[in-house]
């Protein structure tokens, strides 16, 4: 018998009001994900991969002069896959490696991959990252690897899952064992929130189910998403939206108390 | 008859086949539906995961972790929900940050020293001995120096002990009569004793951010690496959106733009170690407008008001603290009006000469606004729950370490003859210009407990490799704590991965056989043992967190939630303002720039830098990696002609000299280099040794004047261009993001 599962869409909300560019998400998604040790060579190459990444920009503080010392400012942006409902990397894949869920995942399939990098091509927002060499760990730091993530081999192309290992096993022990639904305190409770979520000390990255109606998410998302938010207070956006590549992550704007005596934007 | 693992799998393979012969009559149900062909190997493991809650030792905070474990193996590190330091109380998860998350690529670092190991004279190299071996090798030359009344010449460095092993170690040198000193890089005394002076306080205090409307933080970079980095981004998140319709304002000052400093509303400028001054000039806006509190307002100026302070006029200093006198105007009315308001300080506003000075005059304001005590400001720790546990045994001020390279270099006024190094690294962190290194080569026999061959360890006779963090018991007292009584457990989540032991357990056992009142003074049999004796004590005062029948239940309770609080059992000191100090001005010796040192988010002062994960974290400010990079203004990279990538020669006053790539920071204020701390290791397993420079060497040994801290913020330096320049290796460029700013245009030609 074939039993329905029950149904979610997965979302990440990022307040950038209250990232503080800590790195703490880096190094909890390399430490969660198996992905390979960054190493000088790599930079050099530009060929690191942070599946999640904190963007600095530089801004003027009055836009007419320029942006040095003391007219600058920094600001802060934690970058990951926006898993898109309409995601410009799924199409171009020759080998269906790339695909969407149902749950509104936008899916890496390791073993299909053939490595022709035309996803990491066509991704407008540069998460996907592809293995130019065989991994290699040191014999004693393969103890750390994580059995529920398949290390890449050279020629596959990897990005953020948004921890589709810790939702699978929420699946599995609180579905499937005690039958109850995913929620938010419930994935928090067996430390199954995406590994940059649980680290986040400042509470920026927020992740959970829209399908949930009591999640954290809606709730966000109902205060700040534009298509939902009338309210003049609303801070959502979706980062390159007008590419309409639909992204599953919404970002909330920082609150800049000083905007308005410039006319930034004007 | 016991099944082999050969055996078992050749019984598995028999059973699997007759599954298939027997099985073989019809298609079975499961094969009728068809398998996503999509499925990710994510989907088919189900291994069994044990979590096992302890406390981080990456750093001194002292937050509380959960260990996942799989067959035996460390594979993450997630905050401890219970925790009380590092517990997001909205969000019902405990927060880690960079260094926290890498702890398990410390314990299984390929470069650990796998087992003791003594240094053959002949050659002098190491070889490996049996810990029996090991031991008796160090009793032996205790026992002789004892019986020749030497016991005195024995020294034992260990960094800040907290909880029982700070006591063990204690009694351990007290019965022996050698001398105990505590090594910490980036010393927070001058804090301690601002806090004493300012508060009364002996421990350091809770920072209620989270509740705060107005914060003004001068210098201290709580949300990198300072005191309890965690606990304030925690309290940050609720500073900005954790309330209903409300946001925390939030001002850095500080003469570079910190990672912190990025986040702040507004960022002041101002010179280095002229914080002090520009909250004595804030003190006198709000005392001679009245709009402080009236009591603190008459008790902080001696009864005078205003007069106390006539000479720090924000028109007449604004010049001297480098900003304008309607800045500071500002500043102190939004501090006065904006209640609760919070002010701190520490970084490199306390690493002056005037160190105490800033800092006493900073944490001062708060009695101003009447944040002392009450909720958005300062609130107090306890003392700790059980009497005479260590928060810091040991510690020493930067002085004491002068006086010793000059004890170690002139064997005067006693000699050493024997030093114990566990978990400090002061060849790699004390200046170069003070000689320590040099004149630690005349110490006949040195002892490490490191887990790492760090540079101070290279340079030892025996050595006996300690467990991690993550392999050996052990109890903390979080230091700041947050606001209540608290006693973490750290407690062995996977068997040792190496040879090696408890230093604990090794005090212990050389005590033993060493014999005598030493054996008397330390009766127990393991570290273990002490820290249930200690357990018993907290047990007894049935109350808190954990509460049992028996002891073995407590025991039990305490391990499994990763420690003991009592959140009824605050510290509700009422201090009363002091009179504010008088105006102290920094010194500095002779240089065209003025040298910023800066704790690395990730290496901290260098203990990171063993850990490939830390290495390859970006400087949130800059995005580089791996290696060490000068900061520079870009008025003055005009000026010198550098480009990123520029080596500078940087030459301090005192004569050494390092070479660092330039990075011109559009945000560094001209004249100031500002370099990370953490490089330069000659000796830290392979991903530390030979990479960048030790920004420690350039630092002249200037003292902070009252508490002979060191002034490590207080060196000026000498900038040329030596025409070589290399890349830098930066996360930014790595990816291609034209779409998202604009891209730098790369033109290519021939020749």
């Amino acid at each position: 018998m074939v039993q329905e599962r029950p149904k979610h869409k997965w979302t990440m909300v990022v307040d950038i009001d209250r990232c503080s560019g800590c790195q703490a998400c880096v190094v909890a998604c390399q430490a969660e994900n198996n992905i390979t040790i960054n190493e000088q060579r790599d930079f050099l190459q530009r060929r690191a991969k942070e599946w999640i990444r904190i963007e600095r920009y530089w801004e003027a503080i009055d836009p007419s002069k320029p942006a040095e010392f003391p007219n600058v400012k920094a600001r802060f942006i934690p970058i990951m896959c926006q898993q898109c409902d309409n995601a410009p990397c799924e199409p171009v894949c020759p080998v269906y490696a790339t695909y969407h869920n149902n749950e509104g995942l936008n899916v890496q399939v390791y073993n299909r991959c053939v490595g022709t990098r035309y996803c990491a091509n066509n991704c407008p927002y540069q998460v996907r990252f592809f293995n130019f060499w065989e991994p290699v760990w040191p014999e004693s730091l393969r103890n750390q690897l994580n059995p529920d993530v398949t290390v890449r081999s050279r020629g596959i192309m990897e990005k953020c899952t948004f921890c589709v290992q810790r939702l699978s096993r929420a699946r599995r022990t609180i579905e499937g064992r005690r039958g109850k639904r995913i929620t938010d305190e419930s994935m928090t409770e067996e430390n199954l929130m995406p590994a940059c979520v649980m680290a986040c000390p400042t509470g920026a990255l927020v992740f959970g189910d829209r399908e949930d109606p009591k999640s954290r998410v809606n709730e966000l998302l109902k205060e700040h998403d534009p298509r939902q938010a009338k309210s003049v207070a609303a801070r959502g956006y979706r980062v390159l939206e007008d590419l309409t590549t639909e992204p599953n992550v919404v970002y909330l704007k920082k609150v800049d108390p000083h905007l308005k005596k410039v006319k930034a934007h004007a | 008859m016991g099944v082999t693992r050969r055996r078992f799998l050749t019984m598995a393979g028999v059973s699997a086949m007759g599954a298939v012969i027997f099985g073989g009559c019809r298609v079975p149900d499961r094969e009728v539906l068809i398998q996503s062909p999509a499925r990710l190997p994510e989907d088919l493991v189900t291994g069994i995961d044990n979590w096992y809650a302890s406390t981080c030792h990456q750093c001194p905070a002292g937050c509380g972790i959960l260990v996942r474990v799989m067959e035996g193996r460390a594979k993450k590190i997630e905050g401890n929900p219970d925790h009380p330091l590092n517990h997001d109380p909205v969000l019902h998860m405990s927060k880690t940050c960079a260094r926290g998350q890498a702890g398990v690529q410390l314990l299984y670092h390929p470069d650990r020293i796998q087992g003791p190991m003594r240094r053959d004279r002949a050659t002098g190299e190491l070889l490996p001995i049996s810990w029996e071996e090991a031991r008796a090798e160090l009793v032996g030359r205790l026992r002789e120096l004892r019986d020749r009344g030497a016991s005195d010449t024995v020294l034992v460095v260990t960094e800040p002990l907290r909880g029982h092993l700070g006591l063990l170690a204690r009694e351990f040198v007290k019965a022996y009569g050698g001398q105990h000193m505590a090594f910490e890089a980036l010393e927070e005394t001058v804090l301690r004793e601002a806090v004493k002076r300012v508060f009364d306080q002996d421990r350091l205090p809770d920072l209620d951010l989270a509740n705060a409307e107005y914060v003004i933080s001068f210098g201290s970079g709580f949300l990198e690496t300072w005191l309890s980095p965690v606990r304030y981004g925690v309290a940050y998140g609720h500073l900005r959106q954790g309330r209903e319709a409300k946001r925390g304002y939030f001002v850095q000052v500080e003469p570079r733009l910190s990672a912190t400093g990025a986040n702040a509303d507004d960022w002041v400028y101002v010179k280095p170690g002229m914080e002090g001054l520009l909250a004595l000039s804030m003190a006198y806006v709000i005392v001679s407008q009245g709009l402080g509190d009236q009591e603190a307002s008459r008790l902080l100026t001696r009864g005078q008001g205003a007069q106390y302070l006539a000479a720090y006029r924000p028109q007449d200093v604004a010049g001297a603290i480098g900003t304008t006198p309607e800045k500071i105007e500002e500043l102190a009315l939004d501090f006065a009006a904006k209640r609760p308001s919070l002010a701190i300080g520490g970084g490199s506003a306390a690493a002056h000469t005037n160190g105490l000075f800033n800092l006493t005059a900073i944490y001062s304001l708060n009695y101003l606004v009447g944040s002392v005590g009450q909720r958005g400001g300062i609130l107090f720790n306890p003392a700790p729950p059980v009497a005479g546990l260590p928060v810091a045994e040991g510690r020493v001020p930067f002085d004491r370490w002068q006086e010793l390279t000059g004890r170690l270099a002139s064997g005067k006024p006693r000699p050493v003859n024997l030093v114990v190094f566990r978990g400090a690294n002061p060849v790699h962190s004390l200046p170069q210009a003070l000689g320590f290194a040099d004149a630690l080569k005349n110490v006949p026999f040195i002892v490490s407990f490191s887990t790492m061959m760090d540079e101070t360890a290279a340079m030892a006779d025996l050595i006996l490799p300690e467990h991690t963090y993550l392999e050996d018991w052990g109890d903390d007292l979080p230091e700041p704590g947050p606001g209540y009584e608290v006693v973490s457990y750290q407690q062995p989540v996977v068997r040792p991965f190496h040879n090696t032991h408890s230093f604990g357990d090794e005090l212990i056992m050389v005590a033993k056989e060493l014999g005598g009142s030493l054996a008397q003074a330390m009766p127990w049999n393991s570290f273990k043992e002490v820290l249930q004796a200690g357990a018993r004590k907290l047990f007894e005062l049935n109350r808190g967190s954990v509460t049992a029948p028996d002891f073995d239940s407590f025991w039990r309770g305490v391990l499994q939630r990763g420690g003991w609080w009592d959140t009824a059992r605050r510290g509700l000191a009422r201090p009363l303002p002091k009179p504010l100090p008088v105006r102290e001005d920094p010194q500095f010796t002779a240089g065209e720039y003025h040298l910023l040192p800066f704790a690395s988010i990730s290496l901290t002062e260098g203990r990171g830098a063993a850990l490939p994960w830390l290495q390859a974290t970006p400087d949130p400010m800059t995005t580089a990696v791996w290696q060490t990079w000068a900061e520079i203004s870009l008025e003055d990279a005009r000026k010198l002609g550098v480009s990123e990538g520029d080596f500078l020669e940087i030459t301090s006053s005192n004569g050494t000299s390092l070479e660092a790539p330039a990075y011109p920071n559009p945000a560094a204020p001209p004249g100031i280099i500002a370099m990370p701390l953490g490089q330069g290791h000659s000796s830290l397993g392979r991903y530390a040794e030979n990479r960048g420079v030790n920004t420690f060497m350039l630092l002249q040994p200037a003292t902070e004047k009252e508490t002979k801290a060191l002034a490590w913020a207080a060196t000026r330096v000498t900038v040329r261009n030596t025409g070589r320049r290399s890349r830098i290796s930066k996360f930014e460029g790595s990816v291609r993001v034209e779409a998202l700013h604009e891209v730098e245009i790369v033109r290519v030609t021939k020749g």
